[in-house]
């Protein structure tokens, strides 16, 4: 069925005619094709020999048994795909081959159809983490709302979190549904009762005790050190070598007010945070608009042996005008979690840079984060940005906050809890349910307490009628929470849940937050409910949404299920591309990725300090990497643009330090952007990602076999059976030996050589590319003998590491085809375009329908691929095509 | 992962809200037995539960983090085995060598970080220094998730001069914030709770049964229309229910149960940081009393030296901050100095070992059924450096006297060891963080 690269061996006219021995007969009388099997299998897959651990003679005919069944699957694919029986014995004739597969193939498809008849391809399920905390989110109102990270991480099947087999409710899920459930009610709660006023305030540097305190240098005879901050006016140091009295002018002078600046010259050491905006914290969850005011500037390296070896002339001024434009990234502080919210490029002319519109949860501080700078780590650290004429520092003069910005989904979680019932504060013992609030006047306690306190105040809702307001709001919650229409029972279900902690004394809110968390708990709620056979409409919509939002339907969605359309092809076709167009689709291209190229691993691993140490703690670099792929994937969805872009492309998304590290020129600045790749760039493609060569190492050194596996697998669309018991090669980094050589023994051992022949070969094109993706021609390696290349990590620590043998990146396809390097391998895989796509249909397949591609299956894929060529297999066509296929919409 | 689609206005999607506990809502959730919001630490159970009653050995653990770590060329013995020799602090223990084993050449893999790291001292979570970093469940939460239902208090979390750091980690990446005063602790452990206390924690927990017969009811109905074939999805929901069914009603238990009545008297809190030994000492005694009356079988401190002042300790002359000391800088007065601290820490571990194995406990003593989890972050304040972490474990069962050597260049992983208390403590795991099995030559009693 698969004609590629990696299995062109259906190739049966050229298969030599077969000699018939003596062969073991089979023992399951109902296994069809049976003379073919004792003619050509039994003579190795017998009890005797049982070659591969698989003994034919003994293998029952049971399809009906899923596990039996997929033996046979197995013996079916690879009789078909030629590799049985082996070359090296007796062939088959075509037309033997022939009336075996055909002979084969119905019964099996058969009795799968018959199994599926009965329960579907996918099996039932819950949420997974991630389309809980959106489901939340989209109910609630409440998008800034963070509750995955409550969630045991959920198993994987076929490699996504989609399956029910590997989605298991355990009791921590039952204590976590409870109490997740309540703690964003609760939010929902803060954030009515808080409303504070819309206003724009200015946070000017100077105010802010984390920038000024404790390391201050007010003396620049000596030059600034790590983690302290230094006075600048305008673009020079105040005053130099003098103490103010007060550190601004304030209100008395607006016009100098505007110059003062704070300075420094490091990057975050990431548990002080020091260079953070104390002064303001996010009164309520909500969004806000954030500016920064400052420059860059130029700092002298002055006598400390610490920032620079070299002398200083001390006529210079200490602070003049910065020479360079440093990214900015901006990253909010809360307890102990960082979130990045945005990036800018901070500029040598003093400018007011916009970070736009962002969310902010309750309680969040701001950190403008250099992300060149160096962080230091004792002992003996050395600024690596300074050079005998100075290096480079940032200023900064304040930061403003508009918001927080109200519009009607403000309050509009509160309405779904209580409509227009007011919210009042329970005084002294009485019950009350406890919401946390920003208290501004709090503040930090000494002992380095990671943010400041809450506090709480107990409130509860007003309620004339409690009966008849719980009525009507439980009736309003269900149909808004549940995906399908509500059965009466289960209204009265709950309300009775209510009723009865009424009755033990709870308040009125308590008591309807103990019905509304039942229902967020119950199946109803958790469950995916999906029949065997057509989806109805409701159900439908549901794996619609949870597909392309990785949520739950919205109203318009919902409207369309209850007046029974959905399923329409033109409905469905124009609700896809509703859905697609919403914002909300980021949610699936991220969850997508997180699972089908492992990006959420992307921090699984460190760059070795010993090799790499030039990576180490390159945040901005991590994260460009990361949104490279993630901006390519949108692009490929946006733009319809054909599978073969899996591989390769004459574009990418990059910015200036994503640039730098590919080594292509004209980048500047932090925004990512389109960029239009040089003719003979290896890059393009999500192969030659950064993220993607990332994930696929581990910090230290690349493996062309795991490497190879992986991309086999999830690129190029082949499942590698698990390695026999062998010891791994071992990784050797003294530079005598390159891993290419030390795999060639393995391979020549012929078990071995079976998979690694089809495995290896897009790790060997890798190899050019080291641990975090860069191009390399040489391994890094610790070999003494050589002169070493010397630097200064962002540790502020010295490394040094020596360059060993060169990189061979050529190799050759399965099918004999030599490639030279990474292009040429590119060029090659590039041309199967089916099997790419093929590939990504298949992957989407499981992703969207929540059930492996099964033996059944495979005609529908190609069908879907058979509607998609037009296009050249484009990536929304392919999602078109899936949502309108059987597949999508049945069970 | 992290979005960088253009959103506006853009959901930072990468990281969990921490919901920041403050002091009394901890006092809720540790002081009074596995309130709801406590629930948040339970996982998954692949543990078989060790029934209570008179059969069953309670098997404990105390875990402790010098984050200063110690001077390692006094710390680690030379020779492997059990014909080690001691070091010179480890004469300190000299008594108790069959009653302990010392490990070398282990660190945790992929934390790094310097003074960030002490906060994975128990959960091993990788790069604690990175600007995205994200703590994951500690070693006693995991524990407390497993077998907490079966103490009053699921675990404490205690330290020294800090109210901040913590080694105590739920499994969604909350600290648990640490108690530094010991006379509050007593106070929970052994005081009777006001009536009215107790009645709204009953009412709370009666609230999340009522949550789970409701939910049970609507399953019990899917279950007649659910295929055959996904049957066993909503059999687990009910198993999960009636599993955390369970571990509610046993927390109502503990609510109705008087406290244990002690003889020893309410510890006195030095006030001054200053007094950091005797801190030390008093902790100790403390976590001693919590195990002996059975009231938690799992307990962290965290010894924060970072932000003590200058040591007072009686009898010696310290000059300088316990942190710059660390920076010695190979400073012989410096050293000097630390060794003195270092040999305190010493003195006071074996107290504490001796302490235990004084208190009988059925045909033992409460050192047999209680693992001492000694160690650090610090392999080398001084260098700032994450590996050859000196690390001891004393008592629980285990055969000691030897000291454990790997290699020091490529260190063996230490959540080895906590996958071999993990399975002492009678919970059945292979794994934990980012274990390879379990710590090699370390057998069990």
């Amino acid at each position: 069925m698969r004609d590629s690269i990696f299995h062109r061996s259906t190739n049966l006219l050229l298969l030599l005619s077969a000699t018939a021995f003596h062969h073991s007969p089979l023992a399951a009388a109902t296994v069809p094709a049976r003379a073919f099997f004792e003619q050509h299998c039994t003579d190795c897959h017998d009890a005797e020999t049982k070659r591969g651990g698989l003994d034919l003679t003994a293998l029952s005919f049971q399809p009906e048994n899923a596990g039996n069944f997929a033996s046979w699957v197995k013996v079916f694919d690879r009789v078909s795909a030629g590799e049985m029986p082996p070359k090296q014995k007796a062939r088959p004739t075509a037309a033997d081959l022939e009336k075996f597969l055909s002979t084969m193939q119905p019964v099996l498809l058969e009795a799968e159809q018959k199994r599926t008849a009965a329960q579907g391809r996918a099996k039932q399920r819950r949420l997974n983490g991630y389309e809980y905390e959106n489901a939340l989110r989209d109910l609630l109102s409440a998008p800034w709302l963070q509750v995955k990270g409550q969630f045991p991480d959920d198993g994987e099947a076929s490699r996504f979190n989609k399956l029910g087999d590997a989605l298991d409710v355990s009791h921590v899920h039952m204590a976590r549904y409870i109490s997740a459930a309540d703690y964003a009610m609760r939010e929902v709660l803060s954030v009515q009762w808080s409303q504070p006023p819309t206003s724009t305030k200015r946070y000017y540097a100077r105010d802010q005790r984390t920038l000024t305190t404790k390391t201050l240098q007010t003396d620049l005879s000596k030059p600034p050190g790590d983690r302290s901050t230094f006075l600048v006016l305008g673009t020079k140091a105040q005053p130099p070598g003098a103490k103010l009295k007060s550190l601004t002018v304030g209100d008395a002078d607006p016009v100098l007010r505007e110059e003062e600046a704070v300075g420094w010259i490091a990057s975050n050491y990431v548990t002080g945070f020091r260079y953070r905006w104390d002064g303001f914290r996010a009164p309520v969850a909500g969004r806000y608009r954030i500016r920064f005011s400052g420059s860059t500037v130029w700092v002298e390296p002055g006598k400390n042996s610490k920032t620079a070896e070299q002398k200083t002339d001390e006529k210079r001024e200490p602070i003049t005008v910065g020479r360079t434009q440093e990214p900015i990234t901006v990253y909010t502080r809360n307890a102990l979690m960082n979130r990045r919210v945005g990036g800018f490029d901070l500029t040598p002319e003093p400018a007011v840079h916009d970070l736009g519109e962002t969310w902010l949860l309750a309680n969040e501080t701001l950190v403008p984060d250099p992300s060149r700078f160096f962080r230091s780590r004792p002992p003996g650290w050395k600024n690596p940005l300074m050079t005998p004429e100075g290096g480079p520092g940032v200023a900064f003069r304040w930061m403003e906050v508009e918001g927080p910005l109200y519009d009607q989904t403000t309050t509009a979680g509160y309405k779904l809890l209580f409509g227009d019932l007011p919210l009042t504060q329970v005084e002294g013992s009485a019950p009350g349910v406890l919401i946390n609030l920003v208290d501004s006047k709090t503040s930090r306690p000494k002992g380095g307490e990671p943010a400041e306190p809450l506090s709480e105040v107990s409130v509860d809702v007003v309620s004339q009628d409690p009966g008849k307001d719980a009525d009507r709001l439980m009736r309003t919650f269900l149909a808004r929470a549940y995906r399908r229409p509500v059965a009466e029972n289960d209204v009265q279900r709950f309300l009775q849940l209510v009723a009865q902690r009424r009755a033990a004394g709870l308040s009125f809110a308590e008591s309807m937050f103990a019905g509304y968390t039942a229902v967020l708990a119950s199946p109803g709620f958790i469950f995916l409910d999906e029949k065997p056979g057509k989806l109805d409409d409701p159900a439908l919509a549901t794996r619609l949404a949870l597909f392309l939002w990785n949520s739950t339907p919205d109203k318009t969605l919902r409207t369309h299920a209850e007046r029974g359309e959905l399923h329409q092809p033109a409905v469905l076709r124009a609700e896809t591309e509703r859905l697609l167009a919403d914002a909300k689709s980021h949610r699936f291209q991220e969850a997508f990725l997180d699972y089908w190229l492992d990006l959420r691993k992307m921090e699984a691993s460190t760059p070795s300090t010993t090799l790499y140490n030039d990576y180490y703690l390159d945040d901005a670099l991590a994260e460009a990497a990361l949104a490279e792929t993630q901006l390519y994937f949108h692009e490929m969805i946006q733009r319809d643009l054909p599978a073969r872009c899996v591989v390769d492309s004459d574009f990418t998304f990059l910015n200036e330090r994503l640039a730098l590290h590919y080594g292509i020129p004209g980048v500047q600045g932090i925004a990512m952007r389109r960029v239009a790749l040089p003719p003979d760039s290896p890059r393009g493609g999500l192969m030659t990602q950064a993220s993607v060569l990332k994930v696929t190492a581990n910090g230290t050194t690349t493996s062309p076999v795991l490497r190879g596996k992986w991309i086999l697998e999830r690129i190029l669309g082949f499942e590698i059976p698990p390695p026999p018991p062998v010891a791994a090669v071992e990784p050797d980094i003294r530079g005598a030996v390159t891993i290419r050589q030390q795999l060639e023994k393995h391979r020549d051992n012929e078990s071995c050589a079976a998979c690694h022949r089809k495995m290896d070969p897009p790790g060997f094109a890798l190899e050019s590319f080291d641990v975090m993706g860069a191009w390399r021609d040489r391994y890094r390696g610790v070999a003494d003998n050589k002169p070493a290349v010397k630097g200064i990590g962002k540790n502020g620590h010295a490394f040094e590491f020596h360059y060993g043998l060169p990189v061979d990146s050529a190799g050759e396809l399965p099918d004999g085809r030599p490639f030279k390097d990474i292009r040429d391998f590119k060029r090659l895989v590039r041309a199967d375009e089916v099997s790419l796509a093929r590939n990504l249909a298949r992957q989407l397949t499981v992703y969207a329908t929540g059930a492996p591609v099964r033996f059944g299956d495979r005609a529908e894929i190609e069908n879907i691929l058979q509607r998609a060529s037009v296009s050249h297999y484009g990536l929304r066509t392919l999602i078109h095509e899936l949502i309108q296929s059987p597949l999508f919409l049945n069970k | 992962m992290k979005s960088f689609l253009p959103t506006a206005p853009a959901v930072g999607c990468f990281i969990s809200t921490q919901r920041a506990i403050s002091r009394r809502q901890f006092l809720r959730g540790t002081g009074i037995a596995l309130s709801l919001p406590l629930l948040d630490s339970m996982r998954p159970a692949f543990a078989k539960e060790v029934t209570s009653g008179p059969a069953a050995k309670p098997r404990r653990m105390f875990a402790i983090c010098n984050n200063l770590g110690l001077l390692t060329d006094q710390f680690f013995p030379t020779g492997t085995g059990r014909d080690y020799t001691l070091s010179p602090y480890l004469e300190e223990l000299k008594a108790h060598r069959n009653d302990f084993s010392v490990f070398s050449g282990v660190s945790h893999p992929n934390v790094d970080g310097g003074h960030p790291a002490d906060v994975c001292f128990l959960t091993a979570a990788p790069h604690p220094g990175s600007s995205s970093f994200r703590n994951t469940i500690s070693l006693d939460q995991h524990i407390a998730e497993q077998i907490g239902v079966l103490t009053r208090f699921p675990s404490l979390t205690l330290a020294v001069n800090t109210r901040a750091r913590s080694l105590s980690w739920t499994g969604i990446g909350v600290a648990i914030p640490p108690e530094d005063k010991a006379a509050e602790v007593f106070k929970q452990l052994f005081f009777q709770g006001s009536p009215a206390q107790v009645a709204a924690q009953m009412r709370k927990l009666d609230t999340g049964r009522s949550i789970l017969d409701t939910v049970s009811g609507q399953a019990k109905e899917l279950q007649r229309s659910v295929p055959a074939h996904d049957r066993d999805r909503l059999e687990q929901y009910f198993t999960s229910v009636r599993d955390l069914e369970r571990r509610l009603q046993a927390s109502r238990g503990w609510e109705e149960k008087p406290k244990p009545v002690v003889k020893a008297p309410m510890p006195v809190d030095p006030n001054d940081p200053a007094e950091y030994m005797e801190k030390v000492k008093i902790m100790y005694d403390l976590a001693r009393l919590a195990f002996e009356t059975d009231s938690t079988r799992a307990i962290t401190l965290m010894l924060e030296g970072v932000s003590s002042p200058v040591l007072d300790i009686p009898g010696e002359k310290i000059t300088d901050g316990y942190h710059n000391l660390s920076h010695h800088g190979k400073s012989e007065a410096k050293r000097a100095q630390l060794q003195i601290i270092d040999r305190w820490h010493m003195k006071l571990l074996g107290n504490l070992i001796a302490d235990l194995k004084a208190m009988p406990e059925g045909d033992a003593t409460l050192l047999d059924r209680t693992m001492v989890l000694y160690g650090s972050n610090f392999g080398d304040a001084n260098a700032h450096t994450c590996f050859n972490l000196p690390t001891i474990l004393a008592g629980g069962g285990f055969k000691h006297g030897q000291h454990l050597a790997f290699d020091k260049q490529r260190n063996y992983p230490l959540p080895n060891l906590y996958v071999s208390m993990l399975q002492r403590m009678g919970i059945e795991t292979d794994q934990f963080a980012s274990s390879t099995g379990t710590m090699r030559g370390l057998e069990m009693v």
